[in-house]
């Protein structure tokens, strides 16, 4: 007990800097899963484009520029070089089309005009020009035939046409996307938070002094160690808590749903294992002032490595392998396993019952490394 | 005098390199940041393009949907247009299949076409493209053969021919649609140019640091140094000089790493990212001097604010998400005129990404201004500052 309620003195004392860091920590994933729409979203149905024209009296020019903003989405832009060379640089827009003077009559008269692009090499800007292509295709075969208006509602009619469309899956993607975009980031928030709050406060129980009084008392040495990673696994909850607790107001009702609550199961789990790491952290470290460079390497490091910040699917094959060395790794994998599953199986859940227990054997393996540091520390004092 | 300055420099240059967490954070850690950048992002653009997909065809009446099928073949011939991957098989296999995905759709060619798809996503949503292209085109034919025009008479009756002449037809439209892009679109360039201009201002602290020695209100050392014959003025600059060219070491390391190492591309103008880089340099020992001179606080409190001021910089240009720069640059334009940390970032932006240097010009003007201001400000908080007792 002497233990625990000097840890929660110290914790008092450093209240104004832990909650300032879990704060932040927790605005930077709220912070993220809002710009993360805008980024990260590959389901768009459809393209974002820009259109210049310099021919916009002629009729077909004009049945042309209606289609192409039926079937995508046209950005508002200022119309000067600046502005839209931003645009289509920070993706806002995919594809500049540049009309050109007398295009729609050239057109019409069969004279093959050129039409300008300007794109950023996406398959967004590549279905943009499927979609142009597809446009004059069926227009040059009808003009080719006839050069009448009534050819503009049998072009409209073709290019309408839709294709059915069966989708298997039931779950609704896009949602659980971001419940398994917000969970990965915790990858860095809640092994920031805990490595640096925890190597905060047993730095201070590692004082030359206070550690000579310690040694020399009755208590010990393994009952010493578990009432600190009780003491401070209760302080990772609780940043566990919170970081659970806001997700319901960020992400929304699909946090009820099974794969919402696998999550936070999941998360919890690594939330433990994020403890055993800062206490092996901890009794690495011997100068308190390395703390902040300590906990920006790890957490950024493991998080960029192991597709919290960008979907393990874009990351380099490489780097996936070299992320399997660490924990972040198999909850990570665990996040993108749990928001996926549909049918919950004892089969399907295999993979992901034995990545939480990958996480609990690392916590293990830390647990070890951590007695038998403090050990070989206590002999040589 | 002069020998004062020398013996200043060379403490000053002790007193840095001696600082191991200030030799962390200005040129271990912009290194091992970058390092990171280049796992996260070295394959981002790449998985951005275009892949061609793989499906499955069943119920495929061969013979009988002859459109259909030339398109299939078509579409999976493999040349530098080929989108899809074909397997032909039974619905209950093609169904395993997507249910592991090792496929992104089915075409059930059985009495209406039908996509079968297992999510939304980038590859459904080409398949869907694709597939509704080869249905209005078997449209098209329809409408033309079932037209009493004569004039359908140009394409012949022969329905292969016709088919030929619309295919003819596909082949020219590619043609007419003239791509004029520039090379230059690796938007995740920006994070590298963020790297640079936080490095430049984390600069920084080497000055804060440099100049906290020689003021008589931060320690003891301060209050010797004040009360040594040697003038202010060239304590300061010695001072000043030492930070700057550790500085300039610090940076040089970096973009030695970025270029040879990451393959960060910084444009074609050599000179002008060394000026640009020189004069970020100087931006960020201002805003040091600055801060050290302006503010009555604890030498910790001081570092805080600084990293705080530049986090928040690099943050409005673009390090956490290169969007947020966009909607600075588009929605509050002048924040990031005023921002150091995106000018150096726009001014790299612009060098490689621009035909032109006159925005990078813009920058440049707009940093050196800031400097200005804020070597001015910094003069007259530490001029004449005398105590009678501390």
């Amino acid at each position: 007990m002497t233990i625990f309620k000097t840890f929660l003195k110290i914790l008092n004392k450093n209240k104004g800097i832990v909650i300032l860091y879990s704060i932040i920590l927790i605005f930077f994933a709220g912070f993220n899963l809002q710009t993360n729409d805008n980024t990260m979203q590959f389901e768009k149905e459809k393209p974002s484009i820009f259109i210049i024209n310099h021919d916009p009296e002629n009729t077909f020019t004009k049945e042309f520029v209606t289609y192409l903003k039926n079937n995508s989405e046209v950005v508002e832009l200022e119309e000067t070089k600046e502005a839209i060379s931003d645009a289509l640089f920070y993706r806002s827009v995919n594809t500049i089309i540049i009309i050109p003077e007398s295009f729609g009559e050239n057109f019409r008269n069969q004279k093959n005009p050129e039409i300008e692009i300007k794109c950023t090499g996406t398959y967004e800007s590549e279905l943009t020009k499927m979609m142009i292509a597809r446009y004059f295709n069926v227009a040059k075969v009808f003009f080719s035939i006839s050069s009448t208006e009534e050819n503009f509602d049998k072009i409209k009619e073709i290019v309408e046409k839709e294709m059915k469309i069966e989708m298997t899956s039931k779950l609704n993607t896009q949602e659980l996307k971001r419940v398994a975009n917000y969970y990965n980031f915790a990858n860095y928030s809640i092994l920031a938070g805990c490595v640096y709050v925890i190597c905060l406060i047993l730095s201070s129980f590692k004082k030359e002094n206070i550690k000579k009084r310690t040694i020399i008392s009755s208590i010990n040495e393994k009952n010493y160690n578990r009432i600190l990673l009780i003491a401070n696994s209760l302080f990772a909850m609780l940043l566990w808590f919170f970081y659970c607790f806001i997700s319901f107001f960020l992400i929304g009702d699909i946090m009820f749903t099974k794969q919402g609550v696998g999550c936070m199961i999941n998360s919890f789990v690594f939330t433990f294992c994020a403890v055993t790491i800062s206490f092996f952290i901890s009794n690495v470290l011997t100068n308190k002032n390395a703390i902040n460079g300590v906990v920006n390497v790890l957490a950024l490091g493991s998080s960029f490595l192991c597709g919290a910040f960008v979907p393990t699917e874009l990351l380099p094959e490489s780097v996936q392998k070299i992320a399997h060395f660490f924990p972040s790794y198999y909850f990570i994998n665990n996040n993108e396993k749990i928001t996926s599953l549909e049918n919950w199986s004892l089969t399907n859940l295999t993979p992901i019952l034995t990545n939480l227990m990958i996480l609990l054997g690392f916590s293990f393996i830390f647990i070890l490394f951590n007695n038998f540091l403090s050990k070989k520390r206590r002999k040589s004092s | 005098m002069i020998n004062m300055f020398f013996h200043n420099l060379k403490y000053t240059f002790k007193i840095i390199f001696k600082s191991k967490s200030l030799i962390f954070w200005t040129f271990a850690f912009p290194i091992i940041l970058g390092t990171m950048f280049s796992f996260a992002f070295s394959d981002i653009e790449k998985k951005e393009q275009f892949e061609i997909i793989d499906i499955a065809v069943v119920n495929n009446p061969l013979k009988e949907n002859e459109i259909w099928n030339t398109f299939l073949k078509e579409l999976s011939k493999e040349n530098e247009n080929q989108i899809l991957n074909i397997q032909y098989t039974d619905l209950k296999q093609a169904t395993e299949w997507l249910e592991q995905e090792k496929i992104s759709g089915i075409l059930n060619l059985d009495s209406e076409e039908v996509l079968i798809v297992k999510k939304n996503g980038i590859n459904e949503t080409i398949l869907k493209f694709a597939m509704e292209e080869m249905k209005q085109t078997e449209t098209l034919l329809k409408t033309i053969i079932e037209s009493p025009e004569e004039k359908q008479m140009l394409f012949q009756q022969n329905r292969n021919k016709l088919f030929e002449n619309i295919e003819k037809i596909r082949q020219e439209t590619t043609n007419s649609i003239k791509d004029i892009s520039t090379n230059n679109m690796s938007y995740t360039m920006i994070e590298y140019y963020t790297l640079i201009a936080m490095t430049c201002l984390y600069g920084g602290l080497l000055g804060m640091i440099a100049l906290q020695k020689d003021l008589a209100n931060m320690g003891s050392v301060g209050k010797r140094s004040s009360i040594s014959p040697t003038t202010k003025k060239t304590m300061i600059l010695s001072s000043m000089v030492a930070s700057y060219i550790i500085q300039i070491i610090g940076i040089s390391l970096l973009f030695f790493y970025t270029i040879f190492i990451l393959q960060v591309d910084y444009g074609n103008h050599f000179f002008l990212v060394i000026l640009l880089t020189i004069i970020g340099c100087l931006t960020g020992l201002a805003l040091g001097i600055f801060l050290a001179s302006a503010l009555k606080a604890s030498e910790n409190t001081k570092t805080g604010i600084l990293l705080a001021v530049t986090m928040f910089g690099c943050f409005l240009s673009g390090m956490m998400g290169i969007t947020m720069k966009y909607v600075v640059d588009k929605n509050i334009p002048f924040l990031n005129q005023i921002n150091p940390a995106n000018l150096i970032t726009d001014g790299f932006y612009a060098l490689y990404y621009y035909d032109t240097t006159e925005r990078f010009y813009k920058n440049v003007v707009s940093l050196i201004l800031i400097t200005i201001l804020l070597i001015g400000t910094s003069i007259i908080f530490l001029r004449r500052q005398t105590y009678d007792n501390l």
